[in-house]
């Protein structure tokens, strides 16, 4: 191969998800096989790196100051839900569920991989609170230790700055699914968080 | 439960063997240096694919070889006969169990019990409290799920907040966030630690008199770092002691920090019990903790003994077989065999990574 085509190949290897062979077939697709699409790649990249950027409000992808949901008058701007990332906003989302906004962290605290308060996205949310327009807070942060660590961490520093009631999503089966399948961890979390029937 | 089978294929210095053993004792004999010992490695891998002698997989995969294979039947008390194939590569295993692949250990851990007694087992009387912890860690998680999630949340917690102090930077906001997350899992251990010595130390007491044959009271000692297992009490004392974590820049209170220890006649066992006391208060624990798996489980551990018995009197060593489990399946090795009186054993002898079968002595 040629150093420019492993240049690339290095590039697109560094990307996630894609390893050694994957960016091999990438690099060869682009340059060899369907070189007509590559100009219309490079521009939708770098049309989307002009124009993509965080909502102001909550975090999650925008092209203006605000993200489609926040923008969205009839979103329930009192109910806030905190993600980590954005794709757990998308699946959220996709499940049609939700009528409130949302917050992104973009991270969850962890100092073992550098990862502090500065780093999260939590002054914005910090903002909406003291502005009073923040009814409930819904924690749908992952259940692990750096998961329940920042669950901790907002609850006790964001939660008093405002009439805030706090809830935590909910850990259980999965639907559709019995008790057969599921793990020892899963099941003790799913009893743990049972409900009154009727 | 019973190995009814084991087939290894480049394992530490066997290149092919497969052994069936039947009855109940299986004795391997054979100088120095021929196997022995490697075979009960197989043997004790089965329970947490960990190995009683080394925590780097590329010691046992034979040498110039990638891979080693070990393939047990197994009778077993719940499951009947399970057929458990595990492959060792320099950087990873993958375990199988009647052709499904397992890819989480939790799952595995503790449904095929072994208990290795082993002449490196003196470590936990005299050894540093790492080492005491880490066969309490083992033996408390293969029988408690329960225990192992609050192990791996406290440890995980633990690391977090430490690397929090590390830093310098450690807000008080930052440093609650961690603490409030270990507390309670740590409390827990400190709870089942206790509890669970209390158990052990009640059947190492019942098999210590056994084989010291004498009256010689002996204890296990649970020293919890932090005594009390609630998990507020836990969270005030890690508040209150952040100022002097912050300045040693690592937390220095917790059950990470726990230990215990044998008493004899009510003295410290490190210091003060003999070479013999010590080795018995040892084999006293491993028959404890066998009991406790079975006693859990429902499964009867198989006995994996490495010529323990080499430095013990022989009125010691016939005492010793005595205590046993008298239903448990023994795989022992030595380089001499066991006095006759002691019932019938299936004999290999080991020659240079080959198990050949002799005729049963009687």
């Amino acid at each position: 191969m040629t150093p420019a085509f492993e240049k690339l190949q290095q590039h697109l290897k560094q990307l996630p998800g894609l390893g050694y062979r994957s960016s091999e077939r990438i690099a060869l697709h682009l340059l060899v096989e369907k070189p007509a699409r590559l100009a219309s790649l490079v521009s939708a990249l770098e049309a989307a790196a002009a124009a993509v950027r965080r909502c102001d409000r909550c975090g999650n992808l925008a092209e203006g100051p605000l993200c489609g949901i926040c923008a969205d008058e009839r979103r329930d701007r009192g109910l806030v839900c905190v993600v980590e990332h954005v794709p757990d906003l998308v699946a959220i989302e996709r499940s049609g569920a939700f009528r409130g906004t949302y917050h992104v962290l973009h991270g969850k605290l962890s100092p073992i991989h550098g990862v502090g308060p500065g780093d999260l996205n939590v002054a914005a949310l910090r903002g909406r609170i003291e502005a009073g327009e923040v009814g409930e807070l819904i924690l749908a942060l992952p259940n692990d230790v750096e998961g329940e660590a920042t669950c901790h961490y907002l609850t006790e520093h964001l939660a008093g700055a405002g009439e805030l009631k706090t809830t935590r999503i909910g850990f259980g089966l999965p639907s559709g699914g019995g008790v057969l399948y599921a793990d020892s961890v899963t099941l003790k979390s799913a009893l743990e968080g049972r409900r009154g029937y009727h | 439960m019973r190995l009814r089978k084991l087939t290894l294929r480049h394992f530490r210095n066997a290149g092919f063997a497969a052994l069936e053993f039947t009855g109940r004792q299986h004795f391997l004999v054979g100088a120095n240096g021929q196997g022995k010992t490697n075979l009960l490695e197989a043997a004790g891998l089965v329970t947490a694919l960990r190995s009683f002698r080394t925590t780097e997989n590329k010691l046992l995969v034979g040498h110039g070889q990638h891979c080693a294979a070990l393939a047990y039947v197994i009778e077993h008390e719940r499951q009947g006969e399970t057929h458990v194939t595990l492959k060792l590569r320099h950087d990873g295993k993958e375990l199988w169990c009647d052709q499904a692949r397992v890819t989480k250990l939790a799952e595995h851990l503790g449904k095929f019990p072994t208990v290795v007694f082993s002449s490196q087992d003196l470590q936990l009387v005299r050894g540093s409290p790492a080492q005491r912890r880490r066969w309490l860690d083992l033996t408390l998680a293969a029988m408690d799920a329960g225990y192992l999630r609050a192990l791996q949340t406290a440890t995980r917690a633990l690391a977090e907040r430490n690397a929090l102090l590390k830093s310098g930077r450690a807000s008080a906001a930052e440093l609650g966030a961690f603490e409030q997350t270990l507390a309670p899992a740590a409390a827990e251990l400190i709870a089942r630690r206790g509890a669970g010595l209390k158990t052990l130390e009640k059947s190492m007491q019942a098999a210590y008199a056994q084989i010291a044959d004498a009256a010689e009271p002996a204890s296990l000692v649970y020293e919890p770092n932090f005594a009390e297992a609630s998990a507020e009490a836990l969270l005030a004392r890690l508040e209150s002691g952040r100022a002097r974590d912050q300045q040693f820049r690592t937390t220095l209170t917790g059950p990470h920090r726990d230990d215990f220890h044998f008493t004899v006649k009510h003295t410290a066992a490190k210091d003060f019990a003999s070479e013999g006391q010590q080795r018995s208060l040892v084999l006293a624990l491993r028959i404890a903790q066998a009991a406790w798996f079975h006693e859990k489980s429902g499964v009867r551990p198989v006995l994996l003994a490495d010529d323990v018995l080499g430095e013990l009197d022989p009125a010691r060593r016939a005492r010793f077989w005595s205590a046993l489990d008298p239903e448990a399946q023994i795989i022992a090795t030595g380089t001499h065999l066991p006095a006759a009186e002691l019932g019938a054993w299936q004999v290999f002898e080991v020659a240079d990574g080959v198990f050949a079968e002799k005729e049963a002595v009687s």
